[in-house]
């Protein structure tokens, strides 16, 4: 992840989810948008397709953990929002936790390899 | 598990939601991708091609995101569903036995299932029909019979435990005149309760006023509505109908649909007849309903105690020894219950086979799929998956075969009701109703069930490792399903036998039914049936003019041999009156009911007979075929001013006067047509048996109609002719000409025959074709599994050969498998067919149930099916060529 060039990367199996939960954790918003967060937060190193994307948001629907209704763009267009539910916001909280755990017992280790 | 469902039920009513949400949401990201696309430069069409080709396929994306929106187990199910029927699509042959046997089998049962519950279960069309009871007294012997009205009156005023309780009396088929043209109808008379122990109410008009029920009150008649549309018609206001000699003003019509009791047309109120005042006079027929809440069990010790006390204070005045209350549906059904019972039962066993067939074939075809399932656990499937897509396959074959079934069972229904409507009451009503399509449905998901079961039974023997490392086809069978085919067979075998015993007594029955002497022979003559019903004060006179008439035109027409006519044809469409009758001392000796009061008890007792009462013609008995034993039948001297004669039949001969002569005897039988003249014997006929052949023959008494015209009704002209069908329109002009409101109507000896036979054929074709198709079954399945034990056993066949064995030897190797479980079929089908026998014995005439010969040919049918279905594939096994087998690993 230290690449100079920012080039597009697969998003991590099993991480898909947390994202798009983050994603949409300050304000409800439609697919497309989400998409685009995702790719400027990570600096346009992850690039989510929409044939990820929106298999995951029907999934983390389905599960209860984001709800989704009509709303109006800016543009006057109509388009679908979405929500963390409670629920969701719980499991974004777990998921958090956990990654950052993994990720800081990861770099640790990468880290005591470089002494 | 709620939360699992919910979500289920989300997904499939919002299926069409989901979609057109997915369009909008496709085409609103398009949008975005195509304005960030021309925001970075590119032209308008540039900008729609790079997003449409970034976006990619467009299905596989709807597709990916549908899978997400299913319910995972739905979802596999259906996978499973769409995979079965491409297998089966595969082996068009398998498929295709497999779905014509749950088709037949279950059409089968459905179809039986309809027609039993069309007639036997469900309710009559009455408000609480099943609070509805006849009542009968019962004899001496405890043998249900009439009523009298006396004693119905006392029941009335006795008992508690009715809130309704009617007499009627039927006058069965008469002339109704005054419609559009004159009809037969079926005229009962009822008393004031009838439309309250029903609790149907005319739907037009009005019940009978008081007036009307009176003796000389104003006639009025109510008309069924079936009967009102066909022959009458028009405004109910001023329609009157002449029915005998009385005319009657129709006051209502009854619902379509209403027919009680026996098929009743027109209704009229017994209170215009003067009351019956003999205890004795059993002239009516009572059916009651219960009070609420009282038990049927209470109402009829409730009954029986008062009909004893009855028979306590009235003595030898009232032939009632006790009384029964029978429910209205029982009584009704009484004659077909143990037919369809049978047939209900033969079709269950059918289904059985059926079941057992499919299961099998389904065996078999698992066995030489287990290299598939051992692939499909190598790469991860779990033991239930495999379980599921077994039960997805037995799922499409069981709709499939549930469909094939619901074709046959409407088919078979519509071909048992057009069978006859004199088979049993209410058949004709019959239908596949939607209670006969849950039972298919129930049926069919039965079948499905054990199918899968069984066949994952077949499934867990899958060992993996010497699967896939022996192979596909020399692989030993699964021990288990091998066990679990066979013995399916072995049951098919034994319910195969059942069946076949069970088709082999009806048919012997049937034989023996043909092949009793009616006392009759007529071959070929012409029934005509109508009605004497000429009323007025002279009837009696005319109603002897209009007999004599007929019989002297009929007689003289071209091509008549003779005719006679009598008022209880043997075969049916007649009165058959039965009653006492006393023999005298003298021809004069008892004059009236008085006189015969007068008589000491016991003498009353030795000196009184019972008997069927008969009016006939000089003609009937030369007609008829029925052989005079000993003195005379009516000739021109009897005449009304001679003294009345009557001829006895040998039964009644040899019970009243055993050893003696009854020429010359004098006998009073007044209390049949209300003629106190006494008659003397003339002559002894043979027997006849009346209604059934399987009745012995009943005591008859026959009295000429031109001395006793007063009870004479309903009359059954037999006309003896080479070519008696041509006959009819002669007949219907003459009588038409005697008297132009006499409806005639025409029967030949063969249909008044089939008529009789009509329920044992019908239960004989039918248990027959059942046998038959379990036969098939069975041979085929017995068939499948030898064929299949020889397949499976290839190689070792082949290695025995090379070692020496000689087809001789091959073909008592595998024979002897077959060998063995025919006979653990026939043993078990023979220990059934013999506990099953006593179901079936009141439906046997001339044979036991355990009929040692009929077992015995059952049994032999089934072991050459059996032996028949083991030969190819033994035969095919001796010709095994060793090297061949051996290197077709």
């Amino acid at each position: 992840m230290t690449r100079a060039a920012p080039e597009p990367e697969d998003v991590l199996q099993g991480t898909l989810d947390m994202l798009v939960l983050r994603a949409v954790q300050l304000e409800p918003m439609h697919g497309w948008g989400i998409a685009q967060r995702i790719e400027q937060w990570s600096e346009h190193v992850l690039q989510l397709g929409q044939g990820t994307l929106y298999p995951s948001l029907y999934r983390l629907e389905r599960q209860g953990l984001i709800d989704s209704r009509w709303q109006v763009t800016e543009n006057n267009r109509r388009a679908r929002y979405y929500a963390l539910t409670p629920a969701g916001r719980r499991q974004l909280a777990r998921e958090v936790a956990s990654w950052k755990r993994l990720s800081r017992a990861i770099n640790l280790v990468l880290d005591a390899s470089e002494v | 598990m709620f939360e699992w469902w919910r979500r289920w039920a989300r997904g499939v009513w919002r299926r069409e939601e989901t979609e057109q949400r997915l369009d909008e949401e496709i085409s609103f990201h398009l949008e975005q991708a195509v304005a960030q696309n021309e925001a970075r430069g590119m032209s308008p069409g540039e900008a729609r091609r790079a997003a449409l080709l970034r976006f990619g396929g467009i299905e596989p994306f709807k597709e990916r995101v549908r899978d997400e929106v299913r319910p995972a187990i739905a979802q596999d199910f259906w996978r499973d569903v769409r995979v079965g029927a491409r297998l089966l699509r595969r082996t068009p042959g398998f498929t295709a036995a497999a779905v014509l046997t749950i088709g037949l089998g279950s059409g089968a049962a459905t179809a039986v299932f309809s027609v039993v519950h069309g007639v036997l279960l469900r309710p009559l069309p009455y408000p609480e029909s099943d609070r509805i009871v006849r009542l009968y007294q019962l004899d001496q012997n405890g043998r249900r019979g009439n009523v009298s009205q006396l004693n119905f009156e006392d029941w009335q005023a006795q008992t508690t435990s009715f809130s309704a309780m009617a007499m009627w009396s039927s006058w069965g088929l008469v002339p109704v005149v005054g419609g559009r043209e004159p009809a037969m109808g079926t005229l009962v008379a009822v008393s004031r309760e009838f439309f309250d122990v029903m609790r149907v109410r005319p739907e037009a008009g009005r019940g009978f006023s008081d007036v009307e029920q009176r003796v000389g009150g104003p006639a009025a008649a109510i008309v069924g509505r079936a009967f009102w549309d066909r022959w009458i018609g028009g405004p109910l206001a001023g329609q009157s109908l002449r029915m005998g000699d009385r005319v009657y003003t129709v006051v209502g019509i009854m619902p379509d649909g209403f027919d009680y009791p026996g098929g009743a047309s027109v209704w009229i109120a017994r209170g215009l007849m003067p009351p019956d005042t003999s205890r004795t006079a059993h002239n009516v027929q009572a059916t009651a309903r219960l009070r609420d809440g009282v038990p049927l069990a209470a109402a009829q010790l409730e009954i029986s105690r008062i009909s004893r006390e009855l028979k306590a204070r009235y003595g030898d005045d009232t032939w009632m020894f006790d009384a029964a209350a029978v429910p209205l549906l029982d009584q009704i059904t009484t004659t077909s219950k143990p037919v369809l019972t049978m047939l209900f039962m033969a079709a269950v066993l059918l289904l059985l086979v059926a079941t057992a067939n499919v299961s099998s074939l389904l065996l078999a075809r698992t066995s030489t799929r287990q290299h598939e399932f051992a692939i499909q656990l190598a790469i991860g499937a779990s033991r239930f998956r495999v379980v599921r897509q077994l039960l997805a396959e037995a799922t499409v074959l069981a709709v499939a075969g549930g469909i094939v079934g619901a074709v046959t069972a409407a088919w078979t229904v519509r071909a048992l009701v057009a069978l006859g409507p004199g088979l049993a009451p209410r058949l004709a009503e019959a239908r596949v109703d939607w209670f006969a399509l849950a039972f298919a449905v129930a049926v069919t998901a039965f079948t499905a069930l054990a199918l899968g079961l069984l066949t994952a039974i077949g499934t867990r023997s899958v060992r993996l490792s010497s699967a896939l490392s022996i192979g596909p086809r020399t692989m030993t069978p699964g021990r288990r399903g091998l066990v679990a085919r066979q013995s399916l067979v072995v049951a098919q075998v034994a319910l195969t036998l059942v069946l076949l015993s069970g088709a082999g007594l009806l048919g012997r029955s049937f034989l023996g039914v043909l092949a009793v002497n009616p006392g009759f022979s007529l071959d070929d003559a012409l029934i005509v049936d109508f009605t004497a019903a000429a009323g007025g004060s002279d009837s009696r006179v005319r109603r002897v003019q209009l007999l004599d008439a007929m019989l002297d035109r009929v007689g003289r027409l071209p091509g008549v041999a003779s005719a006679g006519l009598v008022t209880g044809f043997p075969l049916g469409g007649g009165n058959y009156s039965n009653g006492r009758f006393i023999e005298m001392t003298s021809a004069n000796e008892l004059q009236s009911y008085d006189d015969i009061a007068k008589l000491p008890r016991e003498a009353l007792a030795a000196r009184t007979g019972q008997a069927g009462y008969r009016i006939a013609s000089p003609g009937y008995f030369r007609t008829m075929g029925i052989p005079v034993l000993r003195g005379r039948v009516f000739d021109e001297r009897d005449d009304a001013a001679a003294p009345h004669v009557a001829i006895v039949s040998q039964s009644l001969a040899e019970s009243k006067w055993p050893g003696q002569d009854p020429i010359g005897r004098f006998v009073q039988f007044g209390n049949m047509d209300g003629d106190p003249q006494g008659f003397r014997v003339i002559g002894v006929v043979g027997d006849v048996r009346e209604l059934t052949p399987e009745t012995p023959p009943g005591p008859l008494f026959y009295a000429s109609y031109r001395q006793r015209p007063n009870s004479v009704w309903r009359v059954n002209l037999i006309v003896r002719s080479p070519d008696p069908a041509s006959l009819g329109p002669a007949i219907q002009r003459i009588a038409r000409e005697i008297d132009p409101d006499v409806p005639v109507q025409f029967r030949t000896v063969g249909e008044a025959f089939d008529a009789v036979l009509i329920g044992r054929r019908f239960s004989l074709v039918l248990i027959s074709l059942f046998s038959a198709a379990a036969l098939v079954l069975a041979t085929l399945g017995l068939y499948g599994v030898v064929a299949y034990l020889v397949a499976q056993r290839t190689r070792e066949i082949g290695i025995r050969i090379a070692l020496g064995a000689t087809p001789g030897h091959l073909m008592r190797l595998i024979l002897s498998r077959g060998a063995i479980i025919a006979v653990c079929g026939g043993l078990a089908g023979l220990a059934a067919a013999l506990a099953l026998a006593r179901l079936v014995e009141g439906m046997l005439f001339g044979i036991r149930a355990n009929d040692p010969a009929v077992l015995a040919v059952a049994a032999g049918v089934t072991a050459s099916a059996a032996f028949a279905a083991s030969v190819l594939p033994a035969r095919r096994a001796a010709r095994i060529e060793p090297a061949t087998s051996l290197r077709s690993t």
